[in-house]
Order: C-alpha cells, then structure tokens, then sequence
C-alpha cells in the first residue's frame, strides 16, 4: 500500500456494494450496489436519510466490515481491501485511514494525550509519536486536556480528541461518520471548520450526514437512497 | 504497547479486577493454610521420632534383649551411629497427689524407664523438661516445702496421730489410732505442711506440746527465717529433671498433661492448677507395676515411692498425657528386669551364674544425612553381629532373641512403628491436595464470571480499538495479561494473607477458644458507627450507600453476635489438645506448596480469562461501534 496512487486511479472506491444483513431468518438487503470514488485530496460527502446505509457505506470504506460475497469491493488505491489478510486490514485501518464517530467512541479509562496516542501504540507496538499527538492536540486547541478523562471533556472536546486521534497516524483518508451528529450547530460549526483546515491541508475525507447544508461544505455530495447511490453530482464550492 | 496500557488502566480504574484479585487471593490463602497447616501436622509428627524416640529402635518387649550393653557397644561402633539407649517399657498405675485427702486420684501411665545422660543422647529428652527453674507462682510454697519439710520428715507415728487429731480435718473422735494413722500415710508432705500450720496459727499451744525438744527449737529457726522473709530457696529443678534424681533418690519425670492440675491458657503457656499449688515437683508419687516372669505370668505387683523432679513437654499431647520416666536401674527392679544371681535348685546358697539385665528397647540415633531406612539395615547387621557373638561367648546362658525365630523382636524405624498413625495423616494430606484442586476450579471460574462482565461492558472499546487497527490476538492479548496480573496480584496477597493467617493460626485460635472481652465491644461500636452512618445516607437520597452500609452492619452485628455468644459460651476450642496428636497447631508455611499454589493460580487465573478474551476477539467492530 506504500505504492503512490496512479495518476487518474481514485484514492478509494466502492464498486458496486452490497450488503445484506441477516435478521434471524430475514435477510435485510443494505447497500444494493452502490458506488462511489474518492480522488486524492477530495471531500466527499455521503448524504442520505437515517437507515439507508451511510454508516454501512463507511464501515466497508474504513475495512470494518466486508461485502457480501460477490458484493461488490472497495478498492484503496487501484488495491481490493476486502481480499487482503487480516493483518494488512489492520494495518490499513490503522496507517490509511482515520475513523471518526457521532458518538466520539474515546477510551474512558484513558485520558485525552493516550486517548491520542492510542493508534501509534497499536500500530508500532512499541513507540508512539508523542510530539505528534501534542502538536495535534495543540492545534485544535487542547493543550491544557491533556491528561482529563474523556468525561471531563464537553463534546466538541471529545469529537476535536477523536479527530487527533484519527489523524495520529497521518492517515490519506478521514472517514467521518455524523461527526457533528451530535452536537450543537455552534460546536458543529467548529468541527467543520476543524476539517475544512485539514481538508486544505490535502486530507482526504469522506464524511457521512443527513444534512444537506453540511453536506454541501463538501467537494462533492453523493446521496445514498435505499442503498443505492441515486446520484452523482459535483457541486461548486460555495 | 497498548495493552500493558489498558490493562494497568483496567486495574486501577475499576472495581470489578479488585473483586477477581480478592477472589484469586481467598483462593490462594485458602488452600496455603489448609495445606501447611497439614504439612506442619506431618512434619511434627516426623520430627516428633527424634524428639520422643531416635530414628530406629529393636524392641523386644516384656522379656528384654539380654547383654545389652554389648549390642550398644557393637551398634555405637558404626560411624552412622551417633548413640543409643537402652530403656524399659511398661504400664503401670501412679498415684497422683491429688485432691486433698486420704483418697488420692490413681491414674493409668506408661512407664519408661532410662538412662537420663544416654537417653538425652539419642532423643531431645533435654530440651522437653518443662521446669529449669522451679516457676514464680509455685516460689513461695516451695520455700515452705524446703524449710518445713525436712522437720516434718522427722515426725514419729504418734506425733502425727496427734496432729492430725488436734487439726479440724476431718472427724477422728470415733477412729482409732491405726485408722487415724493409715488416713495419714496418704498425706503428702504439702499437705501435713498445712495441718500444721493451722495448728500453729489457730492453736497456739498445742503444736508445741506435740513436739520435741528438738523439733521445736528446728521449727523455732524455721519461723524466724520465715519472719525475717529469708527461707532459703534451691530454685534449680533443671538438673534434678536431667539426672532423674532428687538428693540421690531416684525421681520420676511425669508428661505435662500427666498432670490434671497442668493447663495451657489462651496465651499458650502452661499453668498451674490452685496457683502454684499443685506444681507437680513439690509431690512424691507411688509408682505400681506387675512385673511379669520367664514363663510370661505375673508376679507380686511392685509399688516404688519417688518424688517428682520435673516434667517434660514432647509437643505430642498422646504421649504427654500417659508417660512418665523414672531411672532405669529402678525401673529394671520394678519389672524384675535387672541383674540376678542364678542359684542352685537345691541349694539356694550357692551361685550358678548371673541373670543379665534387661532392656526391652534400644533407641539409636543416627547422624543428620542417613536415611533411616539405610540406618535401620546398619542395626539390623550389628544386631546379628551381636547375636552371633553373645552364642559365642555366652554358650548355655541365656541367649538374645534372634529375627525370624522370636516374632516380637522388632528393628524398625520410628516411622514403621507409628505407621498406622503416619499413614493415615498422609493419605489425608493427599486427599486434602486433591479437593482443593477443586478451589482453583472454584477460582478460574470466578474469574471467568468476572472478566465475562469485564468483556462484556468492554465491548465498545474493543470495537474502538478494532476500528483503529488493533488485531484480534491483540484483543486476545489485552485479557490474558489482564487475566495475569490479576493472577499475581491475587497470589501475591494471598501468599500474604496465608502467611500472615499461618504464623498467626494459635493466636486466632486461642482467640477463638477465648475471646477477649473488648472484641465484642470494640466490633459492637464499629457496628453502631456502621449503622450511624447508613441512617446518615438515608438522607443523600441514593440507594446503593444505604444498602451497602445494612449489608455491612447486618454482617458486622451477626459477627458481634457470634463473638458475644462466644464469650458466653466460653469460646469453642477447635484445636483440643486432648483430640490432636500435638498441643499446638502448626504454624509455619510450606513454602513449596504455596509456590505451587500460587502457580497454579495465575495459570487458572489464565484458563479463566481464556474464555472471555476469545470472546472478545470475536466482537463484531461494527456492532459494537453502531450505538452510544
Ligand atoms: N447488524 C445489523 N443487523 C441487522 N440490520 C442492521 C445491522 N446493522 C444495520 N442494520 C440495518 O441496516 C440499515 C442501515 O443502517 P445504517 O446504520 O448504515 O444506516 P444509517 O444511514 O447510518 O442511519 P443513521 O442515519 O440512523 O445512522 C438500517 O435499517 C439498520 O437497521
Ligand atoms: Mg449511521
């Protein structure tokens, strides 16, 4: 995964994606073939309403999770994620992409620099990038959290810690489910302009939302209606 | 590494690892204290062998190994051999100083008659005595003994016959002289000490008219030493006990619990009955036994009366209850084992040969690094040496019983004489290992039910942590360490707590036996506080407080019932002397099966982690991150 990304080859895409839980005897169809590319340094927002697959979207994005058997791939640079081994899932999931939750998902037992540190110590196993976590926590206006609880923290705090913490290990990719789900406009506006930073930094992010005025700080919006994806549309950046 | 990390975090920030860690050390301790304690039983009852009675001896009672002296030569010859003793076995009835009165307590006792100087030899004899110096509480009655003694001793028949009469003992107006007299002669010496003193303090007049002259002038010095407070006190017992003879007159070394008036308090130490007064070395004691004859019937039986010089405590409350030790030259007269002249059938004048002494065993001692096995074949080979020998040299007299052709002559090891008792605490010991295996099932599964609730409450994390790229035996990893150092900690404290509940088993088993008055209060205060401060809760509103402080006062007040009830009752003695082989419980630790034990708990500790660690490798990410 360390070769460059081919000119005109996307930074991640979804081919054609299914996925189908079972419900005891029922099987509940998710994404029925849906598809989507990410470009290097682009931001795509995946727009759609509750229950029609965005979280599902992303977790096979983020490798969590893997397709129906010939349902479909993703591919992270011109490369099938889903046959890969198990290890070099792990490894993807933690050097190329960051992962952000609605509902943050911290350690509580551990305070905001470990919290931060967390993807460097599971990676390496030995040596984490301490400056790198301070230098992060820095920038998004941590320093005096460092060593609080989770729940010491506001929300906003708590989304700002899970962004470092997501991008700790310089990922090529942020994948961001809801990340201002649950909190208040003011705050949400905070995160997004959090991201945007970052974004013009050459991050690419794929951000999941029911809300089209979010979705529309995007690059580009991709909408998500009964596990298909309905439409493809580029939007100027306004 | 994350997981040392998580682990360390785990630990510190939750009550749950602390209910598996106590759980993991109650195992620990547990079985730490069942099993040394059994050990330490064992080990006594081995160690007791040297202490009571050398590594090997060759019996052969009743009869009694003729010439022994030479098979003592031949057997100290061997340089495995630090020494051995002859000694005379028996049963007999000694009479007891006690109660007060004409009729004293008969008691049934094992007599061993020895060599004091070659028995302290092979045995720890020595170091048993009970008395170096005669005690505190008994001081002031011996100084009595001693100076009034030797005037009493002086005392005709007559003059006792009027003692006795003149004091308020007992109603004599209608005996007789003799019958007066024989009631006497069950007196000890104590006792006349005290009839007479009570003529002299309550009938000023008439000890001196039943005195003589010179009785009275002794006495007259006596009382004014005694006025003066300066009678005369020999305080050393100890070499009496080593020499089993008072003043060349031979002396008998009674078991402390020979004794009825000897006791052990709550502190372990012994005392004695009437403060002192029944200390058992102030008395003489008559000794009977029936001496048996060549034929094997009964002779007329043979009464000796010896003071007592000291007492001994072998630890073995078996043996401390029932022997006594008196000289073996004495004890030879007694069973008609010593030496005799052997005279002509028609002419009692005339000395055909000499009867040779007796010893019905022989104690060896081997040196420290023999086996006693291997000792034992050393005494069996110098025992046919010997036999061999005596055919030899003593052709037509009497000859030593041989192996194989009289079956009661036994060369065994002290462990082959005690086997029916050894054995069975052994097989106990092992049937004790085998249950408390089932504790570290007990254990794993405790800790399995734990870390399951860990595992389970954990599940987002794992999820988390999935989501950022740890890999399943990662996960794995996180709760086997975790499972680990539970496993540790938890034996570390249980080693702990076994050691301190080990070293500390005779105080809390006294406490038990007599628990102190201020217990009680002191936990009934604790309780009241306890209950104070949950009726203080009742107002925060919160019910876990309120609940945890009924449950605790509930607990403390029921163990505070019991310790009142305990007080009341008296205590319970868990640990009689009178039904376990030794007086005290062992109270050192076995070092190597509490290693054991503590291994066997971490690696249970582990099996229990196992379970829910694999569990928590098959979490599903996705589902476990979906929700809040
Ligand atoms: N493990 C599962 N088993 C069965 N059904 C599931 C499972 N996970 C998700 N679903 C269903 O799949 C559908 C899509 O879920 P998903 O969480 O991807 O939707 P979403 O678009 O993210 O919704 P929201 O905006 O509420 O987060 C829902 O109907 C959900 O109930
Ligand atoms: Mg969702």
């Amino acid at each position: 995964m360390s070769d460059q990304g081919k000119v005109g080859v996307p930074l991640l895409e979804a081919v054609d994606l299914h996925k189908t839980y079972r419900m005891g005897s029922v099987d509940v169809p998710v994404l029925q073939g849906s598809s989507m590319k990410l470009d290097p340094g682009e931001w795509v927002a995946v727009l759609g309403a509750s229950g029609s697959g965005k979280s599902t979207l992303l977790h096979l994005l983020g490798g969590l999770d893997t397709p129906d058997p010939k349902g479909g791939e993703v591919m992270y640079k011109g490369r099938t994620i889903s046959t890969l081994t198990r290890g070099a899932r792990n490894r993807y999931r933690n050097r190329e992409v960051g992962l952000v939750f609605q509902f943050y998902h911290l350690l509580p037992e551990l305070n905001v620099l470990e919290n931060t540190l967390l993807p460097g110590l599971v990676g390496s196993g030995i040596r984490a990038d301490r400056d790198r976590a301070r230098e992060l926590l820095s920038t998004f206006g941590l320093d005096h959290r460092l060593t609080h609880r989770p729940r010491e923290l506001s929300g906003g705090e708590r989304q700002r810690v899970a962004i470092a913490r997501a991008l700790l290990n310089k990922p090529e990719v942020l994948l961001a489910d809801e990340p201002t789900g649950n909190l208040d406009e003011d705050t949400g506006s905070e995160i997004l302009e959090l991201l945007k930073k970052e974004h013009q930094a050459g991050l690419s992010i794929v951000m999941v939302t029911h809300d089209r005025a979010i979705a529309e700080l995007a690059d580009r919006v991709v909408v998500l209606h009964h596990g298909r994806v309905d439409q493809d549309q580029s939007l100027s950046i306004q | 590494m994350y997981h040392f990390l998580l682990t360390s975090r785990y630990l510190t920030s939750r009550i749950i690892p602390l209910l598996a860690i106590a759980a993991v050390a109650l195992c620990v301790a547990l079985v730490i204290v069942v099993v040394s304690v059994m050990t330490g039983f064992l080990d006594m009852i081995k160690d007791s062998g040297r202490t009571l009675m050398g590594d090997v001896m060759i019996s052969y009672p009743v009869s009694g190994i003729p010439w022994y002296d030479d098979l003592i030569e031949e057997v100290e010859a061997m340089p495995e051999v630090v020494a051995a003793a002859p000694m005379v076995e028996t049963i007999g009835v000694l009479r007891m100083p006690y109660p007060r009165g004409a009729v004293k307590e008969p008691k049934m006792v094992q007599i061993w008659g020895v060599d004091p100087e070659r028995f302290a030899k092979v045995t720890t004899f020595g170091e048993t005595l009970m008395w170096p110096e005669v005690p505190e509480s008994a001081r002031y009655q011996v100084s009595h003994d001693e100076a009034y003694g030797p005037i009493i001793d002086t005392f005709d028949r007559t003059q006792r016959i009027a003692i006795l009469r003149a004091s308020d003992w007992e109603d004599t107006e209608g005996m007789s002289d003799s019958q007066v007299a024989d009631m006497g002669s069950a007196l000890t010496q104590p006792e006349w000490y005290e009839h007479m003193r009570h003529l002299m303090l309550d009938k000023g007049d008439t000890l001196p008219r039943i005195l003589r002259d010179d009785q009275r002038l002794d006495m007259q010095k006596v009382i004014e030493l005694e006025q003066a407070g300066r009678l005369p006190i020999d305080l050393d017992v100890l070499a009496e006990g080593l020499s089993m003879s008072r003043n060349g007159r031979p002396g008998i070394v009674a078991g402390i619990h020979v004794s009825d008036a000897n006791y052990r308090d709550s502190n372990g130490e012994y005392q004695i009955g009437g403060n002192g007064h029944w200390w058992l070395p102030r008395y003489e004691g008559a000794l009977t036994t029936i001496p048996v004859d060549a034929t094997g019937g009964t002779l007329e039986p043979e009464t000796v009366l010896m003071p007592f010089v000291n007492e001994f405590s072998s630890g073995v409350f078996a043996v401390d209850e029932i022997r006594v030790m008196i000289p073996l030259g004495t004890a030879q007269r007694m069973m008609h084992l010593d030496a005799a002249e052997i005279v002509d059938e028609f002419d009692p004048m005339k000395v055909v040969g000499v009867e040779p002494a007796r010893a019905t065993m022989i104690l060896v001692r081997g040196q420290d690094d023999i086996d006693p096995l291997d000792l034992r074949e050393l005494v069996r080979a110098a025992y046919q040496r010997f036999t061999d020998k005596m055919i030899e040299t003593q052709p037509g007299s009497v000859s030593p019983p041989i192996e194989g052709i009289n079956p009661s002559l036994r060369i065994l090891t002290w462990e082959e004489q005690n086997a029916a008792f050894i054995g069975p605490v052994e097989k106990e010991r092992a049937l004790m290992r085998t249950l408390f295996s089932i504790v570290y099932v007990v254990c794993a599964a405790l800790v399995l039910a734990i870390f399951w609730a860990i595992v389970y409450e954990k599940t987002r994390d794992i999820g988390i942590l999935r989501s950022i790229g740890a890999s399943r035996p990662g996960i794995v990893w996180i709760f086997l360490l975790y499972g680990l150092v539970v496993g540790i900690i938890g034996a570390v404290i249980g080693l702990g707590l076994g050691w301190l509940i080990t070293a500390n088993v005779n105080g809390i088993h006294d406490l038990l036996a007599q628990p102190p008055g201020w217990l009680a209060w002191s936990l009934a205060a604790v309780t009241v506080i306890t209950l104070l401060w949950t009726f203080l809760k009742l107002f925060t509103g919160r019910i876990l407080p309120v609940m945890l402080g009924l449950m605790i006062s509930i607990l403390l007040g029921l163990l505070t019932a019991l310790v009142f009830i305990l007080d009341a009752q008296g205590g319970v003695v868990i640990w009689d002397p009178a039904v376990y082989y030794f007086s005290e419980v062992p109270n050192s630790i076995d070092l190597p099966a509490a290693i054991i034990t503590m291994i066997g708990a971490v690696i249970f500790s582990l099996v229990g982690a196992a379970i829910p660690a694999a569990r928590a490798a098959d979490v599903d990410p996705v589902k476990a991150l979906r929700y809040e």
